[in-house]
């Protein structure tokens, strides 16, 4: 089957700025994607080149089996970064506007219109004028405006952006809900934390080039099991012994506990067992992959600059409006 | 193709329905009627309704002895109403019947004699002193209420030629400031008429007969066409051009004016690129020009309407050519559409509506030059320049439309060029806005100028 998506050696400038060099990527069928990386690093113009409304220098790209996704825009939904309404029009109307002009009929689409809205958590709001909604709202009902015509691609740029935690938790609800209905879900987020809560795969982009194009599965063997966060029971442990277990790689305190890193290739199952059996622990856990560890790991680590890794991982932690939920 | 132009007509719709079911919208369509019944009805009333006489005095120096009986006869207020009462009768001769027929009404009449002054002569003995006399006029006396109006000084040739002269004497007339115009006037007629009359007396003439000879009634003209012959209305002729290109100014700014906001705000609040995700930037524009094109017929269809109907209510339906209607929808379609396209691209080239001000003005300049021509060409309809800027687009369509309107038409060649022409100036200009319209609906940041829009053009 032909994967949902297709971009093979994409290149877009702008002026003598290259925004997107090289870009490889493939989408599979009912696949839910991630495009990650900070502000600035052309997830945006790979989105738009997707969309046909930017157009690569070089390079091809294939959107559900077409040439462009001109000739398949009615299935697919899309969520841009800058995104607006009608501010004079009704909610309910400028909803059935934009399921016609995906290729909906006007009743098909009336109908749709009040139960989505209730699965959104604005039920009845379909009568007020867009600029009577707060932003959250708004940004809901947008997301209704790319998913009402049941798209089979959708795709969605920075979707929690400036949302407030409530907010983010629906729409991710709403976004795993497409995809369990058989959607492709392509999505960008420069907060790695929203990626890796939900997405299958994610594809990080640095300054316009790939730098990493895993399944999350993948992530977690390749990169992670080889840190486990402790905390002895009694504070006043002596904690040398947590460095002797045998496994151990280093140790290093962290202001009560212990951030403890293991020799590659260790089975991180029997270092807790025998962790928990030299000291007494209140809490032992093996730590979550965290994206952005990922990306400052392949990234700036790489250039071997710390001043730039820690700017790095500023500008993918949490975003400034607190995206993480 | 058919989802295509499925996607057109519902941008089109839903530009039509945002523009109409708009409060503004509906104030503006009735402002514009309301003002002008404004000025025809009520603005009439109001300057002659309840007019308090002119009361006052007014001075007259007779050297012959023969005139100032006379005057005071002219200046009788009944006199004054009934000069008044014929200069109407006459100013309304030409006028269609129906006209006539409204017009020559008792009130109607009325309002146009309004109230008559009411003077009193006070004749000066033949040797008043001029400078005294002067000085009088100044002096304003506000205890009854009667004011200095005019001093009328008779030569004393007036009525009896000097010997061996042929030529006769006249008079002066010495008024005050700030003295009512129509005042003036009236001195003027009554003084004539009781020169005449008393200039028929010193020769012993009959007047009724002198009268006979020299009244010569003017004849209203008829116009001559193949097959049908009407009544020539002259000011009819003067104000149709007027109307025409006003029209058309009129129809392209209502749309135009709308497709540029519009465009300007889909574009600051970001709903572009929801837009452009389901449709695209081609069939945006073609929707978005459609969709204003046919409020602007709207409200063209309601004035003309408006206008058809004032003009059959005063039975002068046929003076106005049915072609012309058509011409004019034809011409407006085709201008509409070359502005129309050079509003959306200003539109999209644009952050916002400050920005559009220093794109539009040359625009503004195009469209208002009709006003300025529109004179020379309605009186000289087939000059060569005239016939020059029938085939200069974009006022080509103007100038064509405001000859239409003229009382002597141009060929039919020439109106057919003038159209082709017209599509293909509408074509061009549309293929270039095409491409302006697509590039800067995603651009944002500085404002675009002149060089930056051809560069775009370019790229695209």
């Amino acid at each position: 089957m032909q994967p949902a998506l297709e971009l093979k050696r994409v290149r877009k400038t702008f002026g003598t700025t290259v925004a997107v060099e090289g870009m490889d990527l493939v989408v599979p069928r009912g696949a839910l994607y991630g495009v990650i990386g900070p502000n600035g690093a052309g997830k945006t113009t790979c989105i738009r080149m997707i969309m046909s409304i930017l157009f690569p220098d070089a390079g091809e790209l294939s959107v559900l089996g077409q040439r462009s996704a001109l000739e398949a825009k009615d299935r697919i939904g899309y969520l841009p970064e800058e995104r607006g309404v009608y501010r004079k029009m009704k909610v309910g109307a400028f909803l059935i506007y934009m399921a016609q002009l995906k290729g909906l009929a006007a009743d098909d689409a009336a109908a749709r219109v009040p139960q989505l809205l209730q699965e959104i958590g604005l039920p009845g709001v379909e009568s007020k004028r867009c600029e009577d909604l707060s932003k959250g709202m708004l940004q809901r009902v947008q997301f209704l405006g790319a998913i009402i015509h049941q798209p089979d691609l959708l795709i969605l740029d920075e979707p929690f952006s400036g949302q407030d935690p409530v907010s983010v938790r629906i729409l991710r609800e709403h976004i795993l809900k497409e995809h369990r209905r058989g959607a492709t879900v392509l999505l960008s987020t420069h907060v790695m934390a929203n990626a890796e809560e939900m997405c299958q795969h994610v594809v990080m982009i640095h300054q316009g080039r790939k730098v990493l194009d895993e399944a999350m599965a993948g992530l977690r063997r390749q990169f992670d099991l080889r840190t486990i966060h402790f905390e002895p029971l009694d504070a006043g442990a002596d904690a040398s012994s947590l460095s002797r277990v045998s496994g151990v790689e280093r140790v290093e305190s962290m202001d009560g506990t212990y951030r403890i890193v293991l020799m590659p290739g260790t089975d991180p199952a029997g270092v807790m067992a025998r962790l928990a059996a030299a000291i007494a622990p209140a809490r032992i856990e093996l730590s979550r992959l965290r994206l952005e560890d990922v990306f400052v790991r392949i990234v700036a680590e790489a250039a071997g600059n710390e001043v730039a890794s820690q700017a790095l991982r500023a500008s993918v932690t949490v975003g400034p409006e607190g995206a993480l939920a | 193709m058919k989802q295509s132009i499925r996607r057109i007509g519902l941008v089109a719709g839903r530009e039509f329905l945002a523009a109409v079911m708009n409060k503004g919208f509906v104030v503006g369509l009735l402002l514009m009627p309301a003002i002008i019944a404004a000025l025809f009805v009520v603005f009439p009333r109001l300057l002659n309704r309840n007019v308090p006489a002119i009361r006052g005095e007014v001075a007259v120096i007779d050297p012959t002895g023969q005139v100032s009986g006379g005057l005071r006869a002219a200046l009788v207020p009944e006199a004054i109403a009934a000069r008044r009462r014929d200069s109407a009768t006459r100013a309304l001769q030409n006028a269609p019947e129906a006209v006539r027929n409204a017009a020559t009404t008792t009130p109607a009449m009325e309002r146009a004699i309004g109230t008559p002054p009411q003077l009193t002569i006070l004749e000066r003995p033949a040797n008043a002193d001029l400078q005294r006399e002067k000085q009088w006029l100044t002096e304003s006396v506000a205890t009854d209420g009667q004011r200095h109006l005019a001093l009328i000084v008779l030569q004393p040739d007036a009525v009896v030629a000097a010997a061996g002269s042929t030529k006769y004497g006249s008079y002066e007339l010495f008024i005050p400031e700030n003295i009512d115009v129509r005042l003036e006037t009236e001195l003027y007629d009554a003084v004539r008429e009781s020169l005449v009359a008393a200039r028929i007396s010193a020769h012993s003439l009959n007047r009724a007969e002198v009268e006979a000879v020299m009244n010569v009634r003017r004849a209203a003209s008829v116009t001559v066409a193949v097959g049908k012959e009407r009544r020539t209305n002259v000011a009819f002729n003067q104000a149709l051009p007027f109307v025409f290109a006003g029209l058309l100014v009129f129809g392209i700014m209502i749309g135009g004016q709308t497709l540029l906001t519009q465009t300007v705000e889909e574009k600051s609040n970001r709903v572009i690129e929801v837009l452009l995700s389901a449709v695209s930037p081609l069939e945006l524009m073609a929707g978005k020009i459609l969709g204003q094109m046919a409020v602007s017929m709207l409200v063209l269809a309601l004035y003309i309407g408006i206008g058809l109907f004032a003009l059959m209510s005063f039975a002068m339906i046929g003076l106005l050519d049915p072609i012309l209607i058509v011409y004019l929808v034809l011409f407006f379609l085709i201008s509409y559409l070359l502005f129309a396209a050079v509003f959306s691209a200003v539109g999209a080239a644009v952050n916002e509506m400050r920005e559009a001000q220093s794109l539009m003005t040359p625009v503004m300049l195009v469209l208002m030059a009709p006003w300025m021509f529109a004179t020379v060409i309605g009186r000289e309809p087939n000059s060569t320049f005239a016939v020059a800027l029938s085939f200069i687009p974009p006022v080509n369509t103007f100038a064509m439309m405001i000859r239409l309107g003229s009382a002597t038409p141009p060929p039919t060649w020439q109106v057919l060029l003038t159209m082709v022409v017209g599509l293909l100036a509408a074509a061009a200009v549309t293929w270039f806005a095409a491409k302006i319209f697509k590039v800067g609906l995603l651009m944002h940041g500085k404002a675009p100028n002149m060089a930056t829009l051809i560069r775009w053009a370019r790229a695209a």
